[in-house]
């Protein structure tokens, strides 16, 4: 914006030779009124205040000063200053929003402030958080990194999307060197360092986090996938269900294709207990079987837990009865997502036994979970009683041709 | 409107059902993209699925391929083991290096066969490897599907979309158009209507100035001339005023003249005015203050005056009072006046009676005795009255009256004396109040009792019928004559107005029918109060005023021609009732009429008592005269006869005393001889009395002279009673129902001073009272009381 301005009076010196060659080379000469440029004025020398803005600007990094700026001038100046300031001068200071989305758009292509409760402050603010816990390397990158980055961020911050932890690459020449090495001397460097990054510091920081989704994977290996890569560790698992204790203003939680086993469940569940806020969890992609599920169950009763995830895991029929169980007595879940599990007729009709005492479970999806008549059967009585359920999938499972459910 | 609105909401549904359609269109359109979204992720599971299942096959395939590949080789390693105890027994090298050999072959397969495994399972890993390979294209190429099914999904949405939106529009478009097109139709016809409007309105308002611009042009010439007439009459006027206002203006000098002089003039009595104006003030001043003391002397004199009123008033309370007073002793006085008067009256009556009953024996003896004439007693109107001359009429008792009219139907002569006796009013005929009474007899039986009834059945005929009347008159209150003549006169009206108004309804007429009678009634009772009360009465009387006299007269008159129609018995009973509902009230009222107190007449005492100065008429003196002088001569006769009868006398008494002597000696024979005897008495024609005799006289009651031929009524029942006395004379007793004797005008002194004698001084004064009151000393004592008075030498004198 400045830059005309400045481009003004750089042009100016070298064109008073040329003005006499050709007047009529730069059009702005010779127009008297530039309309298209919202700056331009017919004052030649700028005002002062003008002036004053355009050394706040140029100086801000060393001075930051905008609030005690008139209205507009505070608008002129946030402007104008430069997005790449160093987030210390700017975060606690600069609550404009212009200013955020244009840093925003200058840094990211893909900009969805909808997503962020329409804040760009707070869209920048868990974005760069993100990127940073993305790309943080443990053992490699500084750790001072991150808790730098923390007071400053740490107002603003309110959801944690982080789709990728990655390992530790100390022994990257080994690693190099036999990439296709076997299983049995991964295990060795397991034991030292394949530990992700502990997010306990950061929860504990964090007062205003309210959803956490964590993917311990790497994304876009392509053909260099290595099961190293996508461990979750019992390390992790505890740091993890540690930093979850800190955090109690935690609503969402989602750990999706992390290979989280039962024992991991387990773990998870046991420090998830009577949390206070945790209103959805979600373990979709992952290990969990029947004593998982188990767990799950208790948690159900012991949570205000509204929706609940548990898609492409291992549950059989015992796990199935479980949560059937639990959800029987429950009366906080809205939703329940188990699809493709292995609960079966068995557990399928647990689960629609539950539903003729439930009075709160509005969809429920068990696609892809080997069911048939038996439990289509329950399921249309079931239909019949409950009034509250507006939604059930069905899909992939063998209920056979003549099915009396809507569409 | 209605039509356009059902118009506009057909429009606005048809709108809205493009809406719902697109919008039904498009949900089944996103269902469908979804649908064919969702597709993918579900064939994904399905795949998923069916690769977990195949998966969990090969699994277990692979476990128990490697158990029995392991069992197998551990069977084989087993046996490789057990042989190697067998080579460590075996001693010979040969031996021993063929069980080793063998022992190399056997383990060498078994390596071979557990690498044949692993490269079994790493083809197996590789394969898999491929397939995570396979896997991944084919995610990719879903996720490009999905992407593009995506994008076309958008795309179809868009178009789609677009579609709607445009038909949307369009169907808008149209419906705006329509009411554009409808409404501007309707705006066209308006706005027709309206210039049509306008076109007419202009026709007519052009009209109506054409006709107005006549009219004007029309004024305006009449105002020409109009003006033109004005203004030369105006200027005329104004010549006129001109000249006038020159003949002003030389009155107006004059009058300027005049005024200045009458200005000096009054300017001098202005002067003159305000020197008297000050004396006269002066002169206020004064007579305000001789004005100060008049009204102090005023206000005094009113006091006193006051004062003096009141005192007058209380005087005049007083006075009046006392004449209220005197009045009353007046009204005393005037009663005992008339009582005095009366009674002085009654006395002097009697004495002079007496002295004209003297003189009359006296004539009727020298005319039977001396004369030996027959007497003819003189028969004089003021011989029977008695007391003042006032109420010459008596009133008959209805019954008497009754039996008189009765009587008529007896002998002629006995009539033509009833007759007489009976003097009814001049408008009713005896005859007809016969008719009515025997109407009356015969049909009011119901007011007799029913035992009188029965005892009157063996009566005669006449007799009973008198009774009946006697009960019937008492029944119906009826006491006198008077009574009986307004009976007899209402009957008469009442019939007489029964047949005049028989045509018209009867009862109508009735209340004045009995206005009338009782105006007629009212009329007849003035009529028969005199002829001297007449006048004074009528002049008294508000209601005998000349139209009702008139009145009074017509009915009379409509009476007697009436009379002569006999009454129906039918309408006795109606008149009866008519009569007993009229006149209960008038008759109550009789008392007080009577009351008033009325002027005594004395313009006939003078003649009266002349007539009683002159009983014995002239041509009796003279032949008394004559008499004397024959007595005279008689009486020398007899003086003569005296003196003989002296001697006689002497003799006689020699007689006597002889007779005395010899009844002393016969003492014991006493003889009877002696005693008076009536029968032996002188007069020609004397009865002994049987029923009365004079107390005084003794002598017997009734005479030959009275009886009957005078037509005075005999010893019979009544209030006034008249008595035949011993001396020939009769006395009236005012009041008393008993039958008393009394004594005879003639011995009445005599017997009152014998009574005076007996009963002390006062005696003379009250018996004059007694006769007043009815309370005679001889009435408390019996009458045996009274006997003989000594009067035998009068009884001898006659």
């Amino acid at each position: 914006m400045q830059e005309p301005v400045s481009g003004d009076t750089n042009v100016a010196s070298p064109t008073l030779k040329a003005s006499v060659v050709n007047p009529a080379a730069n059009p702005r000469r010779m127009r008297r009124i530039i309309a298209e440029d919202p700056e331009w004025s017919l004052a030649i020398v700028p005002h002062l205040s003008e002036l004053c803005l355009q050394h706040i600007v140029s100086n801000f990094e060393k001075n930051p000063v905008v609030d005690h700026l008139l209205p507009e001038h505070q608008r002129k100046v946030l402007d104008r200053i430069s997005t790449g300031l160093p987030l210390t001068v700017t975060a606690n200071l600069i609550s404009d929003e212009g200013y955020w989305k244009r840093c925003c758009t200058e840094r990211w292509a893909v900009c969805d402030v909808s997503r962020y409760g329409g804040s760009w402050k707070r869209m920048f603010f868990e974005r760069h958080l993100e990127n940073i816990l993305k790309y943080f390397i443990p053992n490699t990158t500084d750790p001072n990194q991150v808790l730098e980055v923390i007071p400053l961020c740490k107002e603003y911050v309110r959801k944690l999307e982080i789709d990728q932890f990655l390992p530790p690459v100390k022994l990257d020449q080994n690693k190099e060197e036999d990439d296709m090495s076997d299983s049995g001397s991964d295990v060795e460097f397991d034991e030292f360092c394949m530990n992700h990054y502990d997010l306990g510091v950061l929860t504990a920081a964090l007062s205003h986090l309210e959803e956490l989704h964590l993917t311990y994977g790497v994304k876009d290996c392509g053909m260099n996938f290595e099961w190293s890569l996508f461990d979750f560790t019992y390390q992790d698992c505890y740091s993890l269900a540690n930093a979850f204790k800190k955090c109690h203003t935690l609503k969402v939680f989602k750990l999706c294709r992390s290979k989280v086993d039962d024992e991991k469940t387990r773990v998870l569940i046991r420090n998830l207990l009577d949390h206070p806020c945790l209103v959805e969890l979600d373990l979709s992609h992952n290990l969990i079987r029947d004593r998982g599920a188990r767990a799950i169950g208790k948690l159900i009763n012991r949570s205000k837990l509204e929706i609940l995830n548990l898609c492409n895991n291992r549950i059989r029929a015992p796990g199935a009865q479980a949560i059937a169980h639990a959800l029987a007595k429950n009366s906080t879940l809205t939703s329940l997502n188990l699809r493709i599990n292995c609960i079966e007729d068995e557990g399928g009709q647990a689960i629609g036994h539950a539903l003729l005492t439930n009075a709160t479970l509005t969809s429920i999806h068990l696609g892809g979970n080997e069911l048939s008549e038996p439990t289509a059967t329950l399921f249309s009585q079931v239909l019949a009683q409950n009034t509250v359920l507006t939604s059930i999938n069905l899909a992939c499972n063998h209920i056979g041709l003549v099915s009396s459910f809507p569409a | 409107d209605p039509d356009a609105k059902k118009a506009e909401a057909e429009e606005l549904s048809r709108s809205h059902k493009q809406i719902e359609e697109s919008r039904q269109r498009l949900a089944k359109l996103l269902n469908d993209g979804t649908q064919l979204l969702t597709n993918i992720q579900v064939a994904a599971d399905a795949r998923e699925t069916q690769r977990r299942a195949e998966e969990d096959e090969l699994k277990r395939q692979r476990l128990e391929k490697l158990e029995n590949e392991s069992k197998t080789n551990q069977d084989k390693f087993e046996e490789i083991t057990s042989k190697w105890g067998s080579a460590k027994g075996k001693t010979i090298p040969q031996d021993l290096w063929d069980v080793l050999n063998q022992q190399q072959q056997q383990c060498a397969m078994l390596i071979e066969e557990k690498n044949k495994l692993i490269s079994e399972l790493q083809q197996e890993l590789k394969s898999k490897d491929d397939q995570y390979v396979k896997d991944l294209k084919k995610q990719s190429d879903d996720i490009h599907l999905l992407l593009e099914r995506m994008e076309e999904q958008i795309r179809n949405l868009m178009k789609t979309y677009r579609r709607e939106l445009t038909q949307i529009e369009k169907a808008f478009e149209l419906e705006r158009r329509e009411l554009l097109s409808s409404n501007k139709k309707k705006w066209e016809q308006a706005m027709q209507a309206h210039n049509t409007q306008e076109l007419e309105n202009l026709i007519t308002r052009m009209q109506k100035v054409e006709e107005y611009e006549k009219q004007l042009n029309q004024l305006r010439v009449q105002d020409a001339e109009e003006y033109t007439t004005i203004k030369n009459q105006l200027e005329n006027d104004v010549q006129i005023l001109e000249q006038q206002l020159q003949q002003m203006k030389a009155i107006y000098q004059l009058n300027q003249e005049k005024l200045e002089y009458n200005f000096q003039v009054l300017k001098k009595r202005d002067e003159e005015n305000t020197i008297i104006k000050s004396q006269q003030k002066r002169k206020l001043n004064r007579l305000h203050d001789v004005l100060n003391n008049l009204r102090t002397k005023l206000a005094k004199q009113i006091k006193q005056f006051q004062e003096e009123n009141q005192n007058l008033t209380a005087d005049y309370k007083r006075i009046v009072e006392q004449y209220k007073d005197l009045q009353r002793t007046m009204r005393h006085f005037a009663a005992i006046d008339a009582q005095t008067f009366l009674e002085i009256w009654l006395m002097n009556e009697e004495e002079a009676k007496g002295l004209m009953w003297k003189a009359l024996e006296a004539d009727r003896v020298l005319h039977t005795q001396q004369l030996g004439l027959p007497w003819v007693e003189p028969d004089y109107w003021f011989l029977d009255n008695v007391g003042p001359i006032v109420h010459r009429k008596a009133i008959k008792s209805a019954s008497k009256l009754a039996q008189e009219v009765m009587a008529l139907t007896g002998e002629t002569r006995e009539a033509r004396e009833a007759g007489e006796a009976v003097r009814p009013p001049r408008h009713i005929m005896v005859k007809s109040v016969k008719h009515i009474l025997e109407l009356l007899c015969d049909e009011s039986g119901f007011l007799i009792e029913s035992k009188l009834l029965g005892l009157l059945q063996p009566l005669e005929k006449h007799e009973r019928s008198l009774m009946r009347l006697d009960k019937i008159f008492a029944a119906l209150e009826i006491d006198n004559e008077d009574d009986v003549y307004t009976l007899v006169d209402f009957f008469l009206k009442f019939k007489a107005h029964i047949h005049g108004l028989a045509a018209d309804g009867a009862l109508r007429g009735w209340n004045s029918l009995a206005v009338c009678v009782a105006a007629g009634q009212r009329e007849e009772r003035t009529a028969e109060e005199g002829p001297q009360e007449l006048a004074g009465v009528a002049a008294k009387d508000d209601e005998g005023s000349a139209a009702l006299k008139e009145a009074g007269t017509a009915h009379r008159s409509s009476a007697v021609s009436l009379s002569s129609v006999l009454f129906h018995p039918d309408d006795v009973l109606k008149a009866l009732k008519a009569f007993v509902r009229d006149f209960q009230k008038p008759r109550d009222k009789r008392p007080q009429v009577k009351k008033v107190m009325d002027e005594r007449d004395n313009s006939k005492d003078s003649e009266y008592w002349e007539a009683l100065a002159h009983v014995i008429p002239e041509p009796k003196l003279k032949v008394w005269d004559a008499l004397e002088e024959a007595l005279e001569k008689y009486y020398d006769v007899l003086s003569q006869r005296a003196k003989l009868l002296t001697d006689l006398d002497g003799l006689q008494q020699q007689n006597t005393e002889l007779h005395m002597l010899l009844h002393q000696y016969l003492t014991s024979k006493v003889s009877g001889d002696l005693e008076p005897r009536w029968d032996t008495g002188p007069g020609p024609g004397r009865r002994r009395p049987t029923t009365a005799h004079c107390y005084g006289c003794q002598r017997p009651c009734g005479s030959e002279q009275g009886g009957g031929e005078a037509g005075y009524p005999g010893p019979a029942a009544g209030k006034q009673k008249r008595w035949f006395l011993g001396c020939g004379r009769w006395s009236r007793l005012v009041l008393g129902a008993a039958a008393r004797a009394y004594p005879c005008i003639l011995c009445q002194p005599r017997w009152r001073d014998a009574r005076g004698m007996g009963e002390g001084p006062g005696g003379a004064l009250k018996a004059s009272g007694g006769v007043r009151s009815g309370v005679d000393p001889a009435d408390t004592s019996p009458g045996g009381e009274v006997t003989v008075c000594a009067e035998r030498g009068h009884r001898g004198d006659s």
